[in-house]
């Protein structure tokens, strides 16, 4: 067994360009015992994924390690390239985002696994024959079953490629695992199975774990120990149990903030700006929208028209939340709205080949004006095909019934395109769905133009202002590459409102965002909400996004809606087993309030997340 | 392990969607396109040779006196009195029954000509072919992997000056000197005359004759390969399992080699195959110049006619090749992407 340790460790990156050299990371010393378990957070260009590539000597030819990075004792900087191959893999080996695209495409599940055997033979798998008996045993440890061997990547779902990627990181019985954002592109409850596994295979062996996220919950299920990263800096290093729930630094706290608890009242329609200062520098504050006393009613009406038997409190269990303060009790007054899209019988089968595949199976929803509504599901739901239909991009089958304000959906010519202009999409990569060499001015100008829209140069500063890139001139020249994440979200934002629609409807829009940005564009949905009156139909697999800001949410399962209500009762008193499911399988950082928890009462536990609950994890837990 | 085993149930986990279906319905679907090709081809050939301009008649006509009714006879000869649809008539029914005539300028059988060219022709330009892609990819590869080296310099440089020469002149320069000059390979033809088929002294006559030829062809086309294979190459250089094959503990030759070259390949074959049309190309020039009796030679002689039917057989026969080409690059990408083998 070996431990790692990072003795005053600074990596920089060399560059040609005029930015000079980049000091990636700056001092840092760590240590993980042998059995023992690390959790490295940070958000990305914090410098977590390079100080990780420095134990194997995995970093490209322009970075300059200095410090010591010793592994089992020995400084890896003085082994030969030929010590350092036999190390590889033997001693640590990566479990990378296995989601994407760490295997390789061409190769099959055996051949990739057996191919890591033949490179570091022990005695126990020295002929062919037991390499490929290994090679199914490990399969087996992973839960797959011995005819995935034979499967290419492509033909297994992102959880089933991660669980190749832990069968083969644990090949060659290594002692120290690092995984970087081992589930971050999995769903909920894909990432729970995975976590477990991964946990209950380290603590069996043995294995140290050294684990890269940007999520603060996941890391909190599984290690012992966390170290919070920031600008090639650990900031803060301690406990799971405290950086969770007791945290030092200001910004550990705004990093466990972002992802919400689901029933803490202090999170709901209050997404976590990056900071006081910066929610005290908003204009408007968008938590409590100014609302005139006119609407006094609101308050009142908030339980939706489906949860008529429950009045006044919709969350009676709840006695935390005060009802004057609440914030969503200063919503506009959407449950008694008129109804602006209504979908009735919705459903859109794909024929392919002579099958034939329901996507979306006989879905019934309405969204009011002012709503925000939250259509949570997992990849393969048929939410994304669901929205699309909404939007008029994918034609529905016979028989539905899809109608905005009244009037069904228009298929085609003028009045598609009218329809268009009320019905804007934001999506999930701002860097995707910003031309590159569009700037901010042109890119937002784009749908005027497509529209015929006068004053362009008036429109564009006020769509950029409603979304908060403020002063908007001096936004109008950057192109995307010189923005943010959060900024280049903005400017989709900012084109999407440019065209004065009523509906926004938003594939994942903060899944690919840093957790302190996220916040600050949830908060921008509320704001327009607020503002304009806007409605948002968003489309998301994270119950904490709905938690955060929606006022309905519908749950969508193998296309069908399995439940819809207001975010109260759906997420605090789920009825269908398979909402029970996600919302246990959702990590959280801390307990809940006594009482608040209900949601997790589903998983037959204390509501800790799944690690406390599955005996797998326990060592890890225990153990520290 | 129960507990984690009933957690996983079909539907947490939708598996990646499947498309495609079985080898037969692939074939039959690419057959078929190819086909399509083909009769698109066979209606091209039609019309494009009769917008050419000059009458192959006024032409004949011109080099020996013949007389108004001569002429109407040779007219009526070659069908082209016939009202246009008509001509077009017997010519969709002769290509059919494979008969594209008989060539103006040769007095035979066009099939007949183009089955005695076929064959020098593939023996060219397969040879060129072979020699270009192996030439291509391996520099290309080793081009990429040392990328900004003197041997990616040197390679990628003076492949992209040969690309960039113009066939006819590269070799007219190899003809002037290695063949007028140096002697060392002869001028012209394919075969020195009067040795019997077959015999050690008549292959080693048409392995001379192919040298000068087949450096033109390969050194004006190779840099395609190149280019793709480098490029492609260079694609797949960052992607994450080469990392998690250098975590293994592969050396960089095993990366290289078993992990980042399979993977490249993948678009280079598609492109390999469609870059053939442009290797056929380039056989009509060098054949022109070095007088190889082959398809090419046959078609910048059919041009000079103009005598159509004969070019109406090469392209159709130029064009069938190009397609069939792409058909099998269809093929083998299927073979060697699992991803639309299997998927």
């Amino acid at each position: 067994m070996a431990d790692l340790v990072f003795d005053d460790v600074s990596i920089t990156y060399s560059t040609r360009s005029a930015r000079g050299d980049i000091r990636a990371v700056k001092d840092v010393s760590l240590d993980i015992p042998a059995g023992g378990t690390l959790g490295i957070a940070g958000e990305s260009g914090s410098g977590k994924s390079t100080l990780i590539m420095a134990p194997l000597r995995l970093l490209p030819d322009s970075a300059t390690v200095t410090g010591r990075v010793l592994l089992g004792g020995e400084d890896v900087a003085d082994l030969s390239f030929g010590q350092m191959r036999a190390l590889r893999w033997d001693a640590a080996s990566i479990v990378f985002q296995g989601a994407l695209h760490s295997l390789n495409p061409v190769r099959t599940v055996a051949w990739q696994i057996m191919e890591a055997l033949s490179h570091h033979t022990a005695k126990s798998w020295q002929t062919p024959e037991a390499r490929r008996a290994r090679m199914l045993d490990l399969l087996a440890s992973v839960d797959l079953a011995p005819e995935h061997a034979k499967a290419y990547p492509h033909e297994l779902s992102g959880g089933q490629k991660q669980r190749v990627m832990i069968a083969m990181a644990l090949a060659c019985e290594p002692d120290i695992i690092i995984a970087d954002e081992p589930t971050t592109a999995l769903d909920v409850i894909v990432q729970e199975q995975v976590l477990a596994l991964l946990t209950a295979r380290v603590a069996e062996a043995g294995i140290s774990l050294v684990m890269i996220s940007h999520d603060l919950s996941v890391l909190a299920q599984v290690c012992q120990r966390i170290a919070v990263m920031k600008d090639g800096e650990v900031i803060e290093l301690g406990s799971a149990q405290q950086i969770a729930t007791a945290a030092h630094h200001p910004y550990t706290r705004a990093l466990a903030d972002a992802f919400p608890t689901i029933g803490d009242p202090a999170s709901r329609m209050r997404p976590a700006r990056r900071s006081a200062a910066a929610a005290a520098a908003e204009p408007v504050e968008p938590a409590k929208p100014a609302n005139p006393a006119g609407e006094g009613t609101a308050a009142a009406a908030k339980p939706a028209a489906s949860a008529p038997e429950a009045p006044t409190d919709p969350v009676p269990d709840a006695p935390s939340r005060p009802a004057p303060e609440a914030p969503d009790a200063a919503a506009p007054d959407y449950a008694s709205a008129p109804v602006l899209l209504e979908a009735q019988g919705l459903s859109v089968t794909f024929s392919a080949r002579g099958r034939r595949v329901s996507a979306v199976d006989d879905v019934d929803f309405t969204v009011r004006e002012g709503e925000i509504m939250a259509l949570v599901g997992q990849s393969g739901s048929g939410k994304t095909t669901l929205a699309r239909t909404l939007l008029g991009i994918q034609e529905p089958d016979r028989g539905t019934r899809v109608t905005f304000r009244g009037e069904p959906i228009p298929t085609r010519g003028r009045a598609l395109k009218a329809f268009r202009r009320e019905v804007q999409l934001v999506l999930q990569d701002p860097s995707g769905s910003l031309n590159p060499r569009l700037s901010v001015y042109e890119a937002v100008a784009e749908g005027l133009r497509i529209h015929g829209m006068d004053d362009e140069a008036r429109r564009v500063a006020e769509a950029l202002e409603a979304a908060e890139l403020r002063p908007a001139q001096d936004f109008f020249e950057s192109i995307p590459q010189e923005l943010s994440g959060g900024q280049r979200q903005r400017v989709v934002i900012a084109g999407a409102l440019a065209l004065g629609p009523r509906l926004l409807v938003a594939d994942e829009p903060v899944a690919s965002l840093d957790a302190s940005v996220r916040g600050e564009i949830l908060g921008l949905f509320l704001d327009l909400r607020a503002r304009l009156g806007l409605s948002a139909l968003i489309i998301t697999h994270d119950l904490g996004l709905a938690w955060n800001i929606a006022d309905t949410v519908a749950v969508m399962h193998s296309g069908r809606i399995v439940e819809k209500g207001t975010v109260d009762d759906v997420l605090l008193h789920p009825q269908h087993d398979y909402t029970k499911r996600l919302i246990a399988a959702a990590p959280s950082l801390r307990p809940l309030p006594e009482g608040a928890a209900t949601g997790a009462e589903a998983g037959g536990g204390t509501g800790h997340g799944p690690a406390a609950r599955g005996s797998h994890a326990a060592p890890a837990r225990d153990g520290r | 392990m129960t507990a984690l085993e009933t957690q996983v149930d079909s539907a947490a986990e939708a598996p990646a969607g499947r498309l495609g279906g079985g080898f037969l319905p692939y074939l039959a679907g690419k057959v078929g396109g190819a086909l399509i090709s083909l009769g698109m081809v066979i209606l091209l050939g039609f019309f494009a040779f009769r917008l050419l301009p000059g009458d192959p008649v006024a032409k004949i006509a011109r080099e020996r006196p013949m007389s108004a009714d001569q002429i109407a006879q040779l007219r009526h000869e070659y069908g082209l009195d016939k009202p246009f649809l008509a001509q077009f008539w017997d010519y969709i029914v002769n290509v059919f029954t494979g008969n594209f005539g008989t060539s103006y300028v040769y007095k035979m059988p066009v099939s007949d000509l183009i089955a005695q060219y076929f064959w020098p022709t593939i023996l060219l330009t397969g040879t060129s072919a072979v020699l270009a892609i192996v030439l291509g990819l391996w520099l290309g590869q080793k081009s990429a992997w040392a990328r900004g080296s003197w041997f990616d310099k040197i390679a990628s440089g003076s492949s992209l000056v040969l690309w960039s020469v113009p066939t006819f002149w590269l070799a007219l320069l190899l003809l002037m000197l290695f063949g007028g000059i140096l002697h060392w390979f002869p001028t012209g033809g394919m075969v020195t005359a009067n040795l019997a088929p077959w015999s050690g002294a008549w292959l080693i006559s048409i392995v001379a004759h192919l040298v000068l030829p087949v450096i033109t062809l390969t050194a004006v086309v190779y840099a395609q390969y190149l280019m793709v294979m480098r490029a492609s190459l260079l694609e797949e250089m960052s992607a994450d399992y080469l990392t998690t094959a250098r975590a293994k503990g592969l050396t960089e030759d095993e990366v290289r080699t078993k992990h980042a070259v399979p993977n490249a390949l993948l678009p280079t074959v598609t492109i390999v195959f469609m870059h053939i049309g442009g290797l056929i190309a380039g056989a009509v020039t060098v054949e022109a110049v070095f007088s190889w009796p082959g398809l090419g030679k046959l078609t910048f002689e059919a041009i000079h006619g103009p005598d159509l039917p004969l070019l109406q057989g090469t392209f159709v026969v130029f064009s069938a090749i190009i397609i069939v080409m792409n058909l099998i690059a269809d093929l083998v990408y299927r073979q060697l992407d699992p991803r639309i083998r299997r998927a």
